[in-house]
Parts: structure tokens; C-alpha cells; sequence
């Protein structure tokens, strides 16, 4: 490739990706020749500048057409740039709990190793969500599973963390691989890993013997990606990856890996096999026979998630259990395949980044103080700080689903859109069954925090980020609740994602 | 009435203050909270004499998006709404102020009125919503304040666990009413009432549907109004601070049911099945509740019980047709039995917080305003003529001859009956007789602001029935009906012997308590004073009290146990099967996740395989 080449072009799109990924680059500088005996949190800081940054050329990317460049393999359209949007919003507060999370067990060794880290992962959601090519889908999705392995695992010195950085890799392993052998069938029968170009060819598959095999690979690729989305059946690791984890990235798995892992589903699944014929040219599309498979682990993943937490005592691992829930509601919403899929799911993920990153805040705070993440430590909390007991209580009652808050909105999308079309009844019944289901696990620490008596009497502090998370958090949980249409108009005004998803 | 959308927003403000500052404000929240609610009534006043001149006003404006579907959200006054407004507000002023008394010296003072002021915006914002949707979503609201008003004191294991057994129990409910909500949504297009309404009328509905609907709705409206099967979590309700009960489980929020069902009246007049069915379970709960109310002994339970009744009674007048009659009943009902609760509070504070019936007797000495208050609350809610549950309770009892119901009619005869028993055996048990208690001398009256309340309760509790009598005409049936004839007539036509009937019903229950529970200490120039007929049964006491003993009593027990067997091992025992197989499930599931990671990796490639051969199985793309 000659200089001119090269320099023609349009870079410009990439400059989100570039903004986090130069700055990872200077961390990784500035944590080698800083002396050991500065403290590493004004890293954490740099690097929310920077996501803040790409977060505000993302948005002024907005209301424009899509581009690609590098012979497709990287495009910006409504959907990426929505997404986008999300992972980095979701990064951002993230961020802001890590700057909070107080290091030891041996992460102090590695603090600025975590930051670094972790913007790399985030830009590997972005090239995810960006990319019009399985390669470079692939290599966004190993970019993130990699480093989030490391995360995982980067408290040394604490068994449960180590433990649970093994299984997360192994695990993780087992899904690469079944997800590589899927797109290569998708490979196989068309010669080309370009999304749109792939889908232009199986459009006009003639041959059902072909169409069979694409539905194999569609069902490799669902369970392999499931692992992402810590939906069934490649939810087990979830609760135990999500317990020993430190708190940040347990955050950072169970909202913005789980973001990226949606986006990558949706653009598989989507333009792969909404194109792919069944039988012979002008037949339905694949995606619309394989979705009563989609049903199957839509309502599984509600029905394992929601069940199981019920049983939980560790604080984590029911919101691990509840992430595996809300990762099935999503489905849901993909299955029905409505018009407004995007836009629902979309919103739903919002609404879960707003009320599970404050969760998780607030359980980083209570959990570090006591030591333990039992859920009775959240006993009394009432009493302790009111202020945390009353924003975990708006951030409980919007993840049930109760009305007022982003999380009812967010169901009600979904659950309207089940009935869009061919109306799922079943579907739409175990959904309102298990949310059900789920009231008495969340209203179980509702309970421990204003009907117990304190065990702990010590006031709790809360850091700088923290509060500006729960700020953030409340606010999006509450604001979305009451007047949705702020984002729908958001939505409907400056971003076109169907009618850029497919071109 | 452009403005009615503030009423709500005072209590709320007031909410946000309390909630900020309640704990510097201390004992003074009360003011706050007081402040605000009358603030409410007086606008609330002012859009109800409004509505009487002006025609119908809503507002509303696009809330959410969801495809190309637009649903929006405002308020409306109609004549339903304004009267409900007046009925809340005024009976959260009233609690408001009642509860500066009650809860003195309590250490969560302020956190108690924060409940009560979000409780209040939530059920004045359910009563003018224009739509499903948002109804349902202060429906669910008025469901946190009552759950956190239940649990108010949460270091009783009581008040704990009856504060999760009623959010859950009416949330069952309530999926019965997302369901039905949902279901009308889809086939109308529209969740605002009027769109509703014109699309049932004009037939874009079939039948089953609207049954379906209807009574879907209906399922909500049996969970929030405690009616049979999902009516236990009401009088273990009454865990919660006597003026909550007073408020939520007796005026308001159990009352919403009910509401819901007026407000959605054009709807079920479409379905004479669902009609039947709203009919049944009333008159079935208001026997039934009444029945088990025979035999309870703690005071409050008594009352709960009693309001799971009258809510039975007013469900029966609505599914019989009776639309007049059960809004009508519904507002009647909120004065006495609130001023009911009042008293039953005032008598618990009296006695240092003692609920049961047994260790009371002998108060109306010590307690001259509340004996006298509590006596008129019981005879309006006997129906003793005269008082304002008289006129409500006939009409009721009209409309459901007029509706065609001889057997559930009876049901709700013999419910009167019983109803006045309970309520005369529990005066009598509390204000007559000697004390039964420890510590009669600190047996006193209650302050100023607990007793204002009361009287203006008292008052409204005999003259508020004459509104709307058969004598005087029926000025609130009429006007609620006006502009709208599907709703019915204003008055139902009842033969002058159901009026009678009633009478003689609740009398004679009245009678036999006071034969076996007030004999002994009223004296004999008292009753003789009130009339000679009961005079001469009274000279054959002996034989009449054995053979009541024997027979009514016994009766009405052994009913009373079939029912409290049925509520305990049927109902209850239904519901732990449900709630067992899901603990099963997840024990099941968490025994699964044994930490073995090759499990973890064995159960996905299980997944996938199963998938896999289902599709094979299936021949694949040919389904």
C-alpha cells in the first residue's frame, strides 16, 4: 500500500478507537517511568478523560451517513455509533468505580496495569460494534475476552479472583472455538468473511442442503456468542467469574462485555442469516425458522437466571444470576424481531447500564467495608447511610421492573414488541412469570437494608466516584422512567440504525 | 380543574422535603405533611364543586414511543375522579393530622410521614389517571407505600413478613391486570379509557375477549382489594401503624380495586360473564370475610376483616350492575370505617398498645369522645337507619334485586347480619362490662389531634349517606351518571321491603351481640328506653341466649372455621406449592453449579447438542 494510498483513506471515522487506544498506549508509557511510590489512580483519571473524549467524538458522529473503510472491514453507521455510545457511557462509570475500588490482595502491584487494560478492552467492544467483517468481529471479541481474563484474575494474591480468572479463560476458550467453527461454515459456503458480502451471496443460496448446514452454523454461533451474553447455556461461569472478580471488573463484565456481547449477536446473527435464504431465492430468511431456538434460550436464560438467584446468599452471584436474567428479557426482544428490536434493546441496555453500575457502586462500598460479600451485610443499611440504602432501593425496584423507573420502560418495549407480528404468547408469559420470580430476591435486600437491625454500626464513606456514579445512575433510572421519550426522540432524530444496518 | 394535576404534587413536595430534611425537622415533619395534604383538599374541594357545573376536563400529551404506537399520558376529571380526589385527600389530611398524635415519640417520626406523602401523591395521581397504563403504574406505587407503610416496624418479625406477603400477594394480582392491560392494549390500539371504551362499543372487540380482559382486570382489582382467594395479605396487613390501616387498607388503596372496576365500568357491562363473576367473588367475599370475623379477638383484625367485607359488598354492587351503588358504598364506606380505624387507634392508645379484644371492657367511661365516635361508626356500618351506611347498603342491596340475584342477594342479607353481630360484639367487648386489662388507671383519653379527626369523620360517617336517598332524591347517583347512560340510572328501584329487610337484618344482629356480649352491663332502662318489642324478648333472655348460644353462634362458628380451614390449608397451601416447586427449581439449579469447571463447559456443549439434534430431528429448515 503506497503512501498516498494510505493517507486517502477517511481515518477520521476511526477516531474514537484512536483517542482510546493512544492513550492506553501513554498509560502503558507513563506506568513504566512513573516511580513505584506514586500512587496510580490519577491513571484511572486520565484514562475517564479519554473515554469521555471518544464518548464526544462518537456523538458528534451522529446524524451522518454510514462510511466504511479498509474494503469494509470497519464501519460507522446508526447502530455502531448508538452502541458505541453505550459501551462507552458504561466504560465511563465504570472507570469511576475502579478509581473508588481501594487495590490489595496484589492488584496494588498492578493498578496501573488495570486501567490500560481496561481501555484496551473497551476498544475491543468498539471495534466490535464497528466492524463489518467476521475477522475483524473476531479479533474486537478476543481483544476484549483476553484482557478481561487478565482483569479477572489480577488480584494475585486472592484465591477466589485467581479461580476465577482460570475459569473465565477456559471457558472462554471452549466458546472461541465454537464460535470460529460456525463462521466457518458461513466462510465455506460463500468465500468471503464481509458481512454484507456474505449476506449478498446466501441471499441468493439455491441450494436447501447449504441452508441446512448454515443452520448448524447458526446455532453454533448462538451458543458460542451465549457465553458473552452469560445467557444458557454458557451461563455457569458467570456467577463464579463474577464472585471472585474484583468488583470494577464485575461490573465491567456483567454491563459493558455483556453490551458488546449483544452487539456482536445482533450483527452475526442479523445480517448473516436475516439474508441467508432457506429454500431457494425469495423463501424466508433463516434467522425467521431458527427463531423458535432463539425462544428456547431466551426463556431458559430467564427462567435459570431468575430461579437460581433465589438461592443465592453472596451478594455477587445473585447479581450475577440477575445479569443472566436481563440477558435473557434482551433475547426476548431479539427473538420477537420486530421493527423495533433495535431501539428496544437498545433502551433496555440504558436502562440495565444505569441500574446495575449503580448497583454494583454501592455493593463495591458496603462489600469492601465488611470484607465479605455475604448479602446480609447489607443489613441495616438504612441506618448506616441512608443515602446509599435509598439509591440501592431505586436501583432495585428498577431492576425488578417496577413502574416510574427505566427498567419498567424497558420491559414494557420489550414485552409490547413480543406481541408485534406473530405475538409470542409463551414467551411473553415466562417473561412476566419470572420477573415475578424475581421480585422476592430483589426485594430480599431490600428487606436486609431498611427492615434489619445493624449488625455493623460503623458509617460507611462514600468516594468522590462513587457518588458521581449513583449520580448518574439514579438520575438515568429515574429521568428514563419518567419521560422515555427523551431518548426515543434522541433515537428517532439523529440515528437511522435500520436503515443503515443492512447497506 | 385545569389545575387538578397539582393536587398530587403536594404531597410529593412534601415527600422530597421530608425526605431531605425529615431528620433535622424531627417531630415538626408532621406539619409539613399536614400542610400539604390539606392543601390537596382544598383544591380538591374546588374541583369537586367545579365538576358539578363544568363537563369533563383531561389533559394529556405524548409520554412514551414505543414503534409507531404514541401512548400518552395527563389527567382527566370526570365525576368518578373528583369524588375519589375529595375521598383520598380528605382522608389523608385527616390521617395526617390523626398520626401527629398517634406516632408521637416514635423515633422514625419523620421517616413515617415520608411514607405518607409519597403513599398520597401515588393514590391521588391513580385517581386521575386517563389511562391504563398510567394507572397501573401508580397502582403499583400506592403498592410500595402500603409495603413500606406495613413494615414500618420492622423489628417486629410480623410487620416484616406481612409487609412482603402483601407486596407479593398483590402483585400476583397485578399480573392479572398487566396481562388484561396488555391484551386491551393490543386489541384497541390504546391504552387511554375513552379509546377503550369506543372501541368496545363500536364492536372491534369479540366477546371472549372483552370476558378475558374484564376479568383479567378483575384479578388485579382481587389482589389490591383483598378479595377472595388473594384477600389474607389484608388483615395481616394490619402489622402496620393503626392510621395506615386507617388510610391504605381501609379508605384508599384497597378501595382502588374497586375504583379500577368503576373506572372501567363500560367495559364490563359489555360481559355479562365478567359481570357474574365480580358478582360472585364479592358476594362470596363479603360472607366470607364476614363470617371469620365472628370469631377474631385482636380489634384491628376484626375491622380488616370487616373492610375485606364492605369491599366484597361493593364489588357485588358493581357486578350486579350497580355502578351508583358501589361508587356510592365506596365513599360511605371511607368515612365510617376510617373513622372506625381512627377510634380502634385511639382505644389501642388508651389502653398502652394493647390490640386484644379480651383484656379491654368497660372504656366508654374512661374515653368519652372516642366511645360515642366508635358507637356511630358501628351503627353507620350495621346500616342502622338513619346513618350513612344505611342509604349506601340499601342501594346495594336494591340494584342486586334489580340485577337479578336472589341467592348471592341473600348472601349479602345474611352478610349484614353478620356484620352487624361483629361489629356490636366489638363495642360491646371494648366499651362495656368491666375492664379486663392491667393498669386501668392510665386508661386515658387521646389528644386533640387524634380526636379532630374522628369527629369530622363522625360527622361525615352519619350525614354523608344523604347525598343520595331514596327520600331526599338521589343527587350523587345522578350526577355521576350524567352524560352517560350506559352507566345506569342514577337510583336503583327496589320494592320498599328490602329496605325493610336490610333493617330487620342488621338489627337483629345487632340484637343478638348485645344479647350475649352487652347483656350484662347495659342497663336494662337503656334498651327498654329504646323500644318496647326488644324490652319483651329481653323478659325471655334465658331461653333465647341458650338457644342463640346454641344455634347462631355455633352456626355461624362452624362456618367461620370451615372458612379460616379453607383460607389456611387451601389458599395458603396453594400458594406454598407454587412457591415451594420454584425454591425446588433453584435448589436444584445451585446444586448444579458445583464449581467444576468442566461442568460448566459440558452443560454448553449438552446445550449445543441438544439443540442440534432437535434440529436434525426436525429435517432443519423445514420445520
Amino acid at each position: 500500500m503506497s503512501a498516498e494510498n494510505f493517507l486517502s483513506i477517511n481515518w477520521s471515522i476511526m477516531t474514537p478507537e484512536f483517542i482510546i487506544l493512544g492513550v492506553a498506549a501513554l498509560l502503558i508509557v507513563f506506568d513504566l517511568f512513573m516511580p513505584k511510590t506514586l500512587g496510580r489512580t490519577i491513571l484511572g483519571w486520565i484514562g475517564i478523560a479519554a473515554i469521555f473524549a471518544a464518548l464526544m467524538s462518537v456523538a458528534s458522529m451522529a446524524g451522518g451517513p454510514a462510511q466504511s473503510i479498509l474494503s469494509n472491514t470497519f464501519r460507522i453507521d446508526g447502530f455502531s455509533i448508538a452502541f458505541n455510545m453505550l459501551l462507552l457511557l458504561g466504560a465511563a462509570l465504570v472507570m469511576f468505580i475502579a478509581v473508588s475500588y481501594e487495590a490489595k490482595d496484589g492488584l496494588e502491584k498492578y493498578q496501573g496495569e488495570f486501567y490500560y487494560l481496561f481501555l484496551i478492552a473497551v476498544s475491543g467492544g468498539m471495534l466490535m460494534t464497528s466492524s463489518g467483517d467476521l475477522v475483524t468481529l473476531y479479533i474486537g471479541l478476543e481483544l476484549l475476552s483476553v484482557t478481561s481474563y487478565i482483569m479477572a484474575g489480577m488480584r494475585k494474591d486472592h484465591v477466589q479472583s485467581n479461580e476465577s480468572a482460570m475459569k473465565y479463560v477456559i471457558n472462554g476458550g471452549i466458546s472461541t472455538a465454537i464460535i470460529l467453527f460456525g463462521m466457518s461454515y458461513a466462510y465455506g459456503l460463500t468465500g468471503t468473511t464481509n458481512l454484507l458480502d456474505i449476506a449478498q451471496k446466501l441471499s441468493t443460496l439455491s441450494d436447501a442442503n447449504q441452508a441446512y448446514l448454515l443452520g448448524l452454523a447458526f446455532l453454533m454461533l448462538l451458543v458460542g456468542l451465549s457465553f458473552k451474553l452469560a445467557a444458557a447455556p454458557f451461563h455457569m461461569w458467570a456467577p463464579d467469574v463474577y464472585q471472585g472478580a474484583p468488583t470494577p471488573v464485575t461490573a465491567f463484565l456483567g454491563v459493558v462485555s455483556k453490551t458488546a456481547g449483544f452487539v456482536i449477536v445482533i450483527r452475526i446473527l442479523l445480517t448473516v442469516f436475516g439474508a441467508a435464504v432457506t429454500n431457494g431465492p425469495g423463501s424466508a430468511p433463516i434467522i425467521i425458522n431458527m427463531q423458535n431456538y432463539l425462544a428456547v434460550i431466551a426463556g431458559a436464560t430467564m427462567m435459570i437466571g431468575n430461579v437460581v438467584a433465589l438461592r443465592q446468599t453472596d451478594i455477587k452471584r445473585m447479581f450475577a444470576y440477575s445479569s443472566i436474567a436481563h440477558a435473557g428479557y434482551l433475547l426476548v426482544a431479539l427473538t420477537t424481531l420486530s421493527a423495533n428490536m433495535f431501539y428496544s434493546i437498545w433502551f433496555y441496555l440504558l436502562a440495565y447500564l444505569f441500574m446495575n453500575l449503580g448497583a454494583f457502586a454501592i455493593i463495591q462500598v458496603v462489600t469492601e467495608k465488611a470484607g465479605s460479600t455475604k448479602i446480609t451485610e447489607f443489613a441495616g443499611l438504612y441506618r448506616r447511610s441512608p443515602v446509599l440504602a435509598v439509591s440501592m432501593g431505586i436501583l432495585l425496584i428498577s431492576l425488578a421492573g417496577f413502574p416510574g423507573t427505566a427498567g419498567f420502560i424497558g420491559k414494557l418495549n420489550i414485552f409490547i414488541g413480543a406481541f408485534y407480528g406473530t405475538s409470542h404468547y409463551l414467551l411473553a408469559a415466562i417473561m412476566i412469570a419470572t420477573t415475578v420470580v424475581s421480585y422476592f430476591y430483589y426485594f430480599g435486600v431490600m428487606t436486609q437494608m431498611f427492615f434489619r437491625p445493624v449488625a455493623d454500626k460503623s458509617k460507611l464513606d462514600i468516594p468522590f466516584g462513587i457518588v458521581i456514579v449513583l449520580l448518574v445512575a439514579v438520575a438515568g433510572s429515574i429521568l428514563f422512567g419518567v419521560a422515555p421519550n427523551i431518548a426515543f426522540n434522541f433515537m428517532q432524530n439523529n440515528l437511522d440504525i435500520i436503515g443503515q444496518f443492512f447497506k | 380543574m385545569e389545575n387538578a394535576w397539582l393536587i398530587p404534587l403536594f404531597p410529593l413536595v412534601s415527600f422530597v422535603i421530608l425526605l431531605l430534611i425529615g431528620k433535622q425537622l424531627k417531630e415538626r415533619s408532621a406539619y409539613v405533611g399536614i400542610l400539604a395534604t390539606f392543601v390537596s383538599l382544598v383544591f380538591s374541594i374546588v374541583v369537586l364543586f367545579q365538576r358539578f357545573f363544568e363537563p369533563t376536563y383531561s389533559a394529556k400529551f405524548n409520554w412514551l414511543t414505543i414503534g409507531d404506537l404514541h401512548i400518552t399520558a395527563g389527567f382527566e376529571v370526570n365525576q368518578l375522579n373528583a369524588l375519589m380526589l375529595f375521598i383520598v385527600s380528605l382522608v389523608s389530611f385527616l390521617v395526617h393530622t390523626y398520626s401527629k398524635g398517634y406516632m408521637h415519640g416514635d423515633e422514625r417520626f419523620s421517616v413515617f410521614y415520608v411514607y405518607l406523602g409519597l403513599f398520597t401523591f401515588a393514590m391521588l395521581g391513580l385517581v386521575i389517571s386517563p389511562n391504563l397504563l398510567q394507572t397501573y403504574i401508580f397502582w403499583e406505587l400506592v403498592g410500595l407505600g402500603s409495603f413500606l407503610l406495613i413494615g414500618f416496624y420492622f423489628y417486629k418479625e410480623e410487620a416484616k413478613a406481612a409487609a412482603k406477603k402483601a407486596f407479593i400477594m398483590t402483585r400476583i394480582g397485578d399480573v392479572g391486570l398487566f396481562i388484561g392491560m396488555i391484551l386491551l392494549f393490543w386489541q384497541t390500539k390504546s391504552f387511554e379509557y375513552s379509546e377503550i371504551f369506543k372501541a368496545v362499543n363500536a364492536g372491534q372487540v369479540s366477546g371472549t375477549m372483552i370476558t378475558l380482559t374484564a376479568i383479567l382486570i378483575f384479578v388485579g382489582a382481587v389482589g389490591k382489594s383483598g378479595q377472595f382467594p388473594l384477600h389474607s395479605w389484608l388483615p395481616d396487613a394490619m402489622e402496620g401503624p393503626t392510621p395506615v390501616s386507617a388510610l391504605i387498607h381501609a379508605a384508599t388503596m384497597v378501595a382502588a380495586g374497586v375504583y379500577l372496576v368503576a373506572a372501567l365500568f363500560p367495559l364490563f357491562l359489555a360481559s355479562k360473564t365478567a359481570l357474574l363473576t365480580i358478582a360472585i367473588i364479592g358476594a362470596f367475599t363479603a360472607i366470607f370475610a364476614a363470617s371469620i370475623g365472628l370469631v377474631q379477638t385482636d380489634i384491628k383484625r376484626v375491622l380488616a376483616y370487616s373492610t375485606v367485607s364492605q369491599l366484597g359488598y361493593m364489588m357485588f354492587a358493581l357486578g350486579s350492575a350497580g355502578y351508583v351503588a358501589g361508587v356510592f358504598h365506596l365513599m360511605t364506606h371511607a368515612f365510617f370505617k376510617a373513622l372506625l380505624f381512627l377510634a380502634a387507634g385511639s382505644v389501642i392508645h388508651a389502653v398502652g398498645g394493647n390490640q386484644d379484644i379480651e383484656k379491654m371492657g368497660g372504656l366508654w367511661k374512661k374515653l368519652k369522645l372516642t366511645g360515642p365516635l366508635f358507637l356511630i361508626g358501628t351503627l353507620a356500618i350495621s346500616g342502622v337507619p338513619l346513618l350513612s351506611g344505611f342509604f349506601s347498603k340499601d342501594e346495594i342491596l336494591a340494584a342486586a334485586w334489580e340485577g337479578g340475584h336472589p341467592i348471592l342477594f341473600l348472601l349479602a342479607l345474611i352478610a349484614a347480619f353478620f356484620t352487624a353481630f361483629y361489629m356490636f360484639r366489638l363495642f360491646f367487648l371494648v366499651f362495656t362490662g368491666e375492664f379486663r386489662g392491667k393498669d386501668e388507671k392510665h386508661v386515658h383519653e387521646s389528644p386533640g389531634s387524634m380526636t379532630f379527626p374522628m369527629i369530622v369523620l363522625g360527622v361525615l360517617a352519619i350525614v354523608g349517606g344523604y347525598v343520595n336517598t331514596p327520600w331526599f332524591g338521589s343527587y350523587l347517583g345522578d350526577w355521576l351518571v350524567q352524560g352517560n347512560a350506559k352507566l345506569g340510572s342514577g337510583h336503583a328501584e327496589g320494592p320498599v321491603w328490602i329496605q325493610l329487610a336490610a333493617t330487620l337484618f342488621s338489627l337483629g344482629g345487632s340484637f343478638f351481640a348485645w344479647l350475649i356480649y352487652g347483656k350484662r352491663s347495659v342497663s336494662r332502662d337503656w334498651l327498654s328506653g329504646k323500644g318496647g318489642i326488644l324490652h319483651t324478648i329481653l323478659l325471655n333472655k334465658y331461653y333465647i341466649d341458650e338457644f342463640y348460644q346454641m344455634t347462631i353462634v355455633a352456626i355461624s362458628k362452624g362456618i367461620s372455621y370451615l372458612f379460616r380451614f379453607i383460607d389456611v390449608f387451601l389458599v395458603e397451601g396453594l400458594v406454598k406449592l407454587v412457591t415451594s416447586i420454584i425454591q425446588g427449581l433453584g435448589k436444584l439449579g445451585a446444586k448444579l453449579q458445583s464449581g467444576q469447571v468442566q461442568t460448566y463447559g459440558a452443560v454448553a456443549f449438552l446445550g449445543l447438542a441438544v439443540l442440534v439434534v432437535i434440529f436434525a430431528l426436525t429435517g432443519g429448515y423445514l420445520r
